[in-house]
């Protein structure tokens, strides 16, 4: 993939210099529009990674000699009832449209692992993406510079030139 | 001549009206694209889910406040019915987008032909 795109990067930026500034401020403004969208997806994703790595964490803390334990069972996140803890080995996990499954420490340690793996993943894809979007901002942006430079020059040429004559 | 520029703006407004309103229209459906497609990769996080368990899971669905109980194999049948359903719903959506694009390009050449025409109008006054 960094491959293709760096051959497609390639004839990307000959077309950059040959484009107008507006054009380019045009690409520029989508461009900025799509990162906002990647930097949304990311941070959900982290906030996702997130709340699996918490569930995987509350299991691990939990012992075998934790039988008939009391615990502190939330209602509200203000508001507890006691309890005790009976059955050590069966969880119950939500795992998307409304399908519940039930699993024992093991296999719910092993999914929520799995879980955190594949956000992982995802988060490393999208950052790939935001790399090589980042990088062709950044010569949108260096070319748009450099036109609105030779712009400037052009103009204080034309002054002097007007100053000359006058 | 007046009588000719005046049928030509009214023809020229009523293709923009058209583009606009394509325009709205396409935003729904890549709206309804999105939802869909997340729809359809949270189905199939389930389903490969579903694949893992053995017959010494339970499985439950939330029905409003209720959980219910549901054969394994059962389960499986329906999130594999519901996303053959979803997949449907996105390639029918995926279609309707192209027409639309394609309906919104003869739209703006229209819109660029009459322009013409009536900067040609506009030159021969």
């Amino acid at each position: 993939m960094a491959s293709n795109a760096s051959n497609a990067g390639k004839p990307e930026t000959v077309d950059l210099v040959k484009l107008s500034p507006e054009q380019l401020l045009q690409i520029k403004q989508e461009f900025e529009q799509e990162m906002t969208n990647i930097q949304e997806s990311l941070s959900t994703l982290h906030g996702c990674k997130a709340k699996y790595a918490g569930s995987k964490e509350a299991l691990e803390s939990f012992q075998s000699n934790w039988q008939d334990r009391h615990i502190l069972v939330p209602l509200t996140s203000s508001m507890y009832v006691p309890g005790r803890i009976k059955d050590l080995n069966n969880f119950i996990i939500d795992i998307g449209t409304g399908y519940f499954i039930e699993k024992d420490l093991e296999g719910s340690k092993d999914y929520f692992k799995r879980r955190v793996d594949y956000v992982q993943e995802q988060i490393e894809k999208i950052e790939k993406i935001h790399m090589q979007k980042t990088r062709f901002l950044n010569s949108v942006m260096s070319v748009l510079d450099l036109k609105q430079e030779a712009a400037l020059k052009l103009h204080q040429q034309q002054q002097q030139k007007s100053e000359q004559t006058a | 001549m007046d009588k000719n520029s005046a049928a030509l703006y009214k023809k020229m407004q009523t293709e923009v009206e058209a583009y606009q309103n394509l325009q709205k229209a396409c935003v729904k459906v890549v709206k309804q694209r999105a939802l869909l497609e997340s729809q359809l990769s949270e189905n199939k996080c389930v389903l490969d889910e579903l694949k893992l368990l053995g017959a010494e899971n339970k499985v439950y669905k939330l029905f409003g406040p209720v959980m219910v109980k549901q054969d394994l194999d059962e389960s499986r049948q329906n999130v594999g019915k519901r996303i053959d359903y979803i997949s449907k719903e996105l390639k029918n959506s995926n279609d309707s987008l192209e027409t639309m694009e394609r309906d919104m390009m003869k739209h703006r050449e229209t819109m660029t032909k009459y322009q013409q025409q009536w900067q040609v109008a506009a030159a021969m006054k």
